[in-house]
């Protein structure tokens, strides 16, 4: 029987610290035609392209958004009351919206194929948009609903989401469309940018956090820091913010904001509007029964249901009707509605907008009382806003949906305004007439997509409520294709809010142990940003719908909950159940735990109807902690993340509210009793990109953020559609490769695809010198052969419609031709031009030729005036060389008018140079010093010379052990031929990385660990010591000598100071500043210092008059001799006809005639000084200098 | 004693053990030589061995998704046959011709297109040497004779590019390297106790045995240290990159030793012939001169003209010396003209 072949390795290599070459390049070769390969991928950036869907599918936030706008009135008779009537009155709403995808517009009546791809958003630097319309409903006085659709603009999509024509499409068809096989959308396309919303940290939704902050003392007299503040939010996932006061009397007063102005409200007022009640109702339902004796809670109770007595309302009617009075006009209600409807609007627009139902809200308000009294009373601890337990994430597609919703409601009332100014212009307004209405609509503002685009492209928010949130700006980040880490990173990152970033408290920033497993430790960039700007760890979801909770309610009361509307409440029942802010029940402390654990255990095991991603936040009673009670939270926006629950060994979602209360052991070993949970991986606590730093848990850990930083500042490779893109600027390593050492994650997330590094032999030595203070030496032969070479793409866009005035084209593209009748002179110039631009220009069209080299100054594409036939250019600028990539010609939507723009895309060789910068993935960055010829380099008895040397010192005080281990792995690895997996928390004190990988190494001949003997190239005489030679993967780092250095001789200068100019892009100087000055004085260095100071600056010379010591009034004289004299005009007196010729006559070049001034000489002054001198003149100062000898 | 006494006079001259010869390596042990010998020949083999390689590339067209500068690298690395390169081919720079000819360089023209739906892999067999030439064609050492990829191209994509190989050494680009790598030991055991083996616990468990540790003697048992010893047996692998076999290598790299020694000998017979015996103290103040001599100011140029230079020193591009000099035309000589003009 012949031997079987070995089984073809699996399908995919995810999970695997394998190369597994050859699967890669299949799939590279014919991309899958089913599914994506990288799964895991696709689940990175969910929370961005789920969040768009949750909004714009049927029934989703965008369609509850328009529900909740509701209707709006308007009455054609302005000055309308009560007595006389108001006049018809026109009632209008949105009905619905119609989202489209991206389509040609309907003015271009030739294409056949009318749908617009991504790729050619990117490619003709336009926006990737579909038409929005709404569907207006109207009626007048009670008559029909009158249908009306109106095209409100065309509106950002997001890519990949569910208007977008590559939603769903297989790897295969992707690279059909001209995107990446891996293509993972979350973004829009903005002016051919990539522009994604980035996830901001908010307050968590529907929980009453106990607040103490010092600001609320400053809302007013008698008023605390205290307080009890609840984020509110509406199905369609816009919210609002309810604040409870504690005032020193013991009184609370409600807060809120309505369109960013501030509003008090007696508490009392609102539980009596909420429902009929009375106080006793209200006190027993602050006051539980056991609480009876509590003398300060009776006390503040009965002190404010004392001093509500002062309002005089006492039923819920009066309540109401008092509260519409009061808003009516901060609410814009119309006229016609009684002011208990505006009592109501009130409370379900304001008061605890997330419950519906009055009793609830009711419900929810005593307990934040019942809170709040307990924080002033020092029962429970205040609630730590900055802990991830409370908080939650506003997602992108959340946040869109909020503003369209607050555009759309502006849309209304700029209606209602239209019509009132239509009446105040005097113009017939007949709201039965269809033409009227058409004309009406036609003049207000519709452009609803114009604002969105403006949002996304600018990252302003221009609203008039300022949708709850604390910023303005700063909430779209263009998503960089640097290289694949810093992509993926976009889609993870999680922003705590530019408000925070202005704190001089840090905080804010500080890494709570309630992030655990939620916000990675270790991906944080240093610097001012640093805690603010967070990422997701790899394996942390955010939910984006809600979970169906209906059978909650039930359960929990079979549970021994005490339903919270059946009264009294045993007196045992004191904690409370809430699900998503709505208080379901009473239960006692005894058996709230065993509520909790049978929920969870529900929840795990899929019984009951509890949804998985249920969060069963029990926080039991402690002395003085968090308010206790059980919080069930299955709404949007959660962070959650799967652990394993014990027993059921089955996977669990946590939540972050809930974790500080579970038991979840690190590791298997580790699960000690009553621990219900142990995570999956230690790894898990990760974010993608700190997954990828071999050794982790070797380095000390300011160097695994030193390395999250610098992996995404690599020169990588950003994609492999790099041909269908026009990113400004793009960087490219073109000899990248697969890194031997590898954790398996890298394989999961398919990194494969864009390889960010070499693999370069590495010695540990002093050898030159010049690799001394992070300097690394490069073997010169290494880099001829290619190490670290890349490429950087520039994209520049050539528009002539933005040179000429008018509308219609003017300019065209190709050379210009001479006047008619032109003699033989202007023709020769002609052809001369042409002749001598050739090498860059295609005579015929004008545009440049591809693979063309340009230097500064070269035509890039010639146009003329199509009038007069005159003829421009478009020269390149930048000083460095470039070759031309690739030509666009871009036409405009329609397709209508002649060629106007053009997109050129520039190749800017960038070969290793000395002062660039590379790293391993350590934190060990460093400058190229030298590039060292190789027979000089040290080499191994083998011959083995190294790519790169590194200086021993770069290690002691750094102590990243991971690049050790690494060096290491890695020579094992190339020795042996495999991949080496270098996860961390791998090995332990008894199992060892340096014996794991020392084993290797001595299997394949060599140093157990990692040592060899070399020898010295020039003399050829073995090191006294043994050399530690190993293999590092090498990044190398955007930050390149050639964007950066400045030098200057003699360059351009200030017209008015005449001092050099700062700045590298103007050919600018280095300043030599005070403290420079200080330490050159310092030195002694008198020469140098003048140099720099006088001669080197604004050096120069000028006559001064030392008689009366001005630099202003001396003047050159005329004479016919022409000697070159100058005279001092003050100290000169008027001469007359019969002075001339006498001694010390002159002339000035008007021909007056002077006599004397001639005590003048030449002195050097730095040039400002005289400036000086003129300035003081025009505030009438003289300046006289004494000039001696 | 030095090298040369050793090699001239010694009855036992160097001697060459080879050891293994294949086409691509030569390992040999080289001995009673000294340590600088043994070095030269390893530093003159991996850099000053001339060989041929690629390097002008002439893109009439090229269509594949390679830049131009990326591909004409690729075909820089491709090692080309080199043999008895000296008898056939001058370098560029000593050749009469303009740009390149036949008696310096070595055409190699590559056409490749791609017209089916399949891509084609262009390898380095697809390099056609000119008609005529005596050395130049690509290595190809795979068993499929294929040679090197260079580029792969799609369907209507075409590379059409004549190559110029010349002539050159690796100081000057690694291209022209002759050898992979040049293995280099001596003094197995350790006797001369050149390096000082770090060892965690043992250094014997640590340390592998060197393969060469067998054509010595291991040291003895409390054999005193010969701190007189110096190393004269070499264990030498020179693998090759397929241009030139290792025995030429050798040779040349002897060759090429031999020359730059006669250089160096001849110079100094020279300088010593010409100045007698203040040669050397006249050298040094040439030396100086030729700007060697160690730091000076720049200001300081000579002797006569320190003043001028002084006086340069405050020569700016904006008012210089001689402004101030013809002060009443320059500063002050267009109120309202010119002179002022970018001012304020």
């Amino acid at each position: 029987m012949p031997p079987t072949k070995k089984s073809v390795v699996s399908r995919s290599s995810a999970g695997q610290a394998v190369f597994d070459t050859i699967n890669r390049e299949k799939r590279f070769r014919n991309p899958p035609a089913d599914k994506t390969a990288f799964p895991a991928l696709q689940d990175a950036i969910k929370p961005h392209v789920d969040s768009w869907n949750a909004v714009f599918r049927e029934g989703g936030c965008l369609h509850q958004a328009i529900q909740d706008i509701g209707e709006k009135t308007v009455f054609d008779k302005l000055d309308g009351n009560e007595e006389t009537g108001y006049g018809n009155k026109l009632t209008i709403r949105i009905a619905n919206y119609y989202l489209g995808k991206s389509m040609l517009s309907s003015r271009d009546k030739t294409a056949m194929k009318r749908e617009i791809y991504p790729a050619e958003c990117r490619e003709r630097h336009v926006s990737y948009r579909g038409q929005l319309q709404l569907e207006l409903h109207y009626k007048v006085n009670n008559g029909e609903w009158q249908k009306e659709y109106r095209d409100c603009g065309l509106l950002p999509l997001m890519v990949m989401g569910n208007r977008c024509h590559l939603e769903g499409m297989s790897p295969k068809e992707l690279v059909e469309h001209k995107e990446e096989s891996e293509e993972l959308g979350g973004y829009f396309i903005c002016s051919g940018n990539e522009k994604l919303i980035r996830m901001l940290i908010v307050n968590r939704r529907n929980y009453a956090m106990a607040v103490v902050r010092s600001s609320y003392a400053k809302r007013g007299p008698s008023y605390t820091n205290m307080g009890i503040q609840i984020r509110c939010v509406r199905p369609d996932q816009s919210s609002m913010t309810n604040v409870i006061h504690y005032l020193t009397d013991g009184n609370i007063t409600f807060r809120f904001s309505w369109r960013k102005r501030e509003y008090l409200v007696p508490v009392m007022m609102i539980l009596k509007a909420l429902v009929d009640t009375n106080d006793r109702e209200i006190f027993e339902g602050i006051v539980g029964l056991d609480q009876r004796e509590d003398t300060f809670l009776t006390d503040r109770v009965e002190l404010l249901l004392r001093t509500y007595k002062t309002y005089g309302l006492y039923s819920r009617y009066e309540t109401l009707a008092y509260l519409g009075d009061k808003f009516r006009i901060v609410m814009q209600v119309s006229p016609d509605v009684s002011d208990v409807e505006v009592g109501k609007l009130f409370l379900r627009k304001i008061v605890l907008v997330h419950l519906q139902n009055d009793g609830d809200k009711f419900r929810q308000l005593l307990f934040m009382i019942k809170k709040l009294y307990s924080l002033v009373a020092g029962t429970c601890a205040a609630d730590n806003v900055d802990a991830a337990q409370h908080q939650e994430i506003l997602l992108g597609g959340f946040l869109y949906a909020q503003i369209l919703k607050e555009k759309i409601e502006e849309y209304l009332f700029n209606i209602r305004s239209q019509i009132r100014s239509d009446l105040m212009g005097g113009v017939k307004v007949e709201f039965n007439s269809p033409q009227y209405m058409r004309k009406m609509l036609g003049k207000v503002n519709e452009r609803i997509g114009e604002s969105l685009h403006y949002f996304l492209s600018t990252g302003n928010l221009s609203s008039p409520s300022g949708l709850d949130l604390q910023q303005t700006t700063g909430f779209t980040v263009v998503a960089e294709k640097l290289n694949f880490y810093r992509y993926i990173s976009h889609f993870r990152m999680v922003h705590r809010g530019s408000f925070f970033a202005q704190l001089k408290t840090t905080t804010v920033r500080k890494l709570l142990p309630e992030s655990w497993g939620f916000l990675c430790p270790v991906h944080t960039p240093d610097g001012s940003p640093c805690g603010l700007l967070n990422h997701l760890a790899h394996k942390c979801q955010v939910a984006t719908t809600t979970s169906d909770c209906s059978h909650i309610g039930p359960l929990v009361l079979t549970l021994g909950v005490h339903s919270a509307k059946v009264l009294p409440v045993p007196a045992e029942a004191t904690l409370s159940v809430q699900l998503d802010g709505k208080i379901l029940g009473w239960c006692s402390p005894r058996d709230a735990r065993r509520v909790a654990d049978c929920l969870r255990f529900y929840k795990v095991e899929g019984t009951h109807n509890v949804p998985k991603d249920l969060e069963v936040g029990y926080v039991p009673v402690s002395n003085c902690g968090q308010y206790p009670g059980i919080y069930l939270f299955s709404q949007e926006a959660r962070m959650i993340r799967p652990v394993k629950y014990i027993p059921l060994d089955k996977e669990d979602f946590v939540g972050p509210f809930e974790q500080p209360f579970l038991n979840i052991a690190v590791t298997d070993p580790e699960i000690k009793s009553g621990d219900t949970h142990v995570e999956f991986d230690p790894t898990n606590i990760l974010s993608i990109v700190a997954n990828m730093t071999p050794f982790s848990d070797f380095n000390q850990s300011p160097r695994n953020m030193y390395q999250c930083q610098m992996g995404k500042q690599t020169m990588g490779t950003p994609g492999t559609a790099i041909r269908h893109r026009t990113d400004n600027k793009m960087y490219r390593l073109q000899t990248g490769q697969s890194p031997v050492v590898r954790a398996p994650l890298y394989n999961t997330y398919g990194l494969d695809n864009f390889p960010n590094g070499m693999n370069a032999v590495v010695a540990v030595i002093a050898y030159t010198g010049y690799d001394m203070d992070d300097a690394m030496i490069i073997n010169k032969s290494a880099h001829e052969r290619g190490f670290g070479y890349g490429t950087v793409y520039k994209t520049e866009k050539y528009d002539l419609a933005e040179k000429s005035k008018s509308k219609v084209p003017q300019l065209a593209f190709g050379y210009g031709w001479a006047p008619i009748g032109a003699d033989q002179q202007t023709l020769a110039k002609f052809k001369a031009m042409r002749d001598k631009y050739s090498g860059t220009i295609d005579d015929t069209d004008g545009l440049p030729m591809v693979g063309q080299k340009v230097v500064e100054g070269d035509p890039i594409a010639v146009y003329h005036n199509m009038g007069t036939g005159e003829t421009f250019f478009f020269k390149y600028k930048s000083s460095e060389d470039a070759y031309i990539e690739e030509v666009r010609v871009l036409g405009n939507d329609v397709g209508d008018t002649i060629c106007q723009a053009i997109s050129v895309k520039f190749r800017i060789t960038r070969s290793p140079v000395i002062g660039d910068k590379f790293s391993s993935r350590h934190g060990q960055k460093g400058v190229c010093s030298q590039k060292w010829p190789a027979v000089d380099m040290p080499f191994s008895e083998s011959g083995m010379q190294p790519d790169v040397i590194i200086n021993p010192h770069a290690f002691p005080s750094r102590m990243t052990i991971g690049m050790f281990v690494e060096s290491m792995a890695g020579k094992a690895g190339a020795l042996h031929g495999f991949a080496q997996d270098s996860t961390p928390f791998k090995f332990n004190e008894t199992h060892t990385a340096v014996d794991y990988f020392g084993h290797q190494l001595r299997a394949a001949g060599y140093n157990y660990y990692g040592n060899e003997p070399m020898y010295s190239g020039i003399t050829g005489q073995e090191f006294h010591a043994d050399i530690y030679l190993g293999v590092v993967y090498y990044q190398r780092l955007r930050h390149m000598v050639n964007d950066k250095y400045q030098v200057r001789s003699t360059g351009p200068v200030d017209s008015r100071t005449r001092q050099p100019v700062k700045g590298r892009k103007r050919m600018g100087g280095l300043r030599i500043g005070e403290m420079e000055r200080d330490s050159l004085l310092a030195h002694g260095t008198a020469f140098l210092v003048q140099d720099r100071l006088l001669n080197c600056s604004d050096y120069h010379q000028t006559w001064v008059c030392r008689g009366c010591g001005s630099f202003l009034a001396t003047t050159p004289i005329v004479t016919a001799e022409r000697r070159a004299e100058v005279r001092c005009r003050r100290c000169a007196v008027r001469a007359t006809e019969f002075d001339v010729g006498a001694k010390g006559y002159w002339e000035d070049g008007l021909g007056n005639r002077y006599l004397g001034g001639d005590n003048t000489t030449v002195v050097v002054i730095p040039y400002v000084l005289k400036y000086l001198d003129v300035e003081l003149l025009a505030m009438g100062i003289q300046m006289k200098y004494d000039v001696s000898p | 004693m030095d090298g040369f006494d050793m090699i001239d006079s010694g009855t036992d001259g160097p001697s060459v053990t080879i050891r293994k010869a294949e086409a691509s390596h030569a390992d040999f042990v080289l001995s009673n030589v000294d340590l600088a010998f043994a070095n030269s020949i390893r530093r003159i083999i991996l850099a000053e061995v001339p060989t041929l390689a690629i390097d002008l590339v002439e893109v009439i067209s090229n269509s594949s998704v390679l830049p131009d500068e990326l591909l004409s690298h690729r075909l820089g690395l491709i090692p080309l046959d080199s043999t008895n390169i000296d008898d056939k081919l001058l370098y560029t720079r000593d050749c009469d011709c303009d740009g390149y000819c036949e008696r310096c360089s070595v055409v190699l023209t590559l056409v490749a297109k791609c017209t089916g739906d399949q891509n084609v892999t262009v390898y380095a067999r697809d390099l056609a040497v000119a008609a005529g030439a005596q050395l130049g064609n690509p290595v190809i050492t795979d068993e499929a004779q294929k040679g090197s990829i260079i580029c792969k191209l799609r369907k209507g994509q075409e590379l059409n590019l004549k190559c110029i190989a010349k002539k050159g050494i690796a100081k000057e680009h690694a291209k022209w390297q002759p050898c992979a790598a040049v293995a280099f030991e001596y003094d197995p055991w350790n006797k001369l106790k050149h390096v000082d083996y770090w060892y965690e616990t043992d250094a014997k468990a640590e340390w592998p045995k060197s393969a060469n540790a067998g054509w010595e003697e291991p040291p003895l048992e409390n054999e005193p240290f010969d701190y007189n010893a110096v190393p004269g047996k070499f264990y030498m692998d020179v693998e090759t990159v397929g241009s030139l076999p290792p025995d030429e290598i050798l040779r040349q790299g002897v060759k090429y030793l031999q020359e730059k020694l006669a250089n160096v000998i001849a110079g100094v017979q020279k300088t010593a012939g010409a100045t007698g015996t203040a040669a050397s103290a006249d050298g040094d103040i040439n030396g100086m001169e030729d700007g060697y001599g160690g730091a000076r100011s720049p200001d300081m140029g000579d002797a006569n003209g320190y003043g001028r230079n002084f006086n340069d020193g405050y020569v700016t591009p904006y008012g210089g010396a001689g402004g101030g000099g013809a002060g009443a035309q320059t500063p002050f000589g267009g109120y309202g003209g010119g002179g002022y003009s970018n001012g304020w």
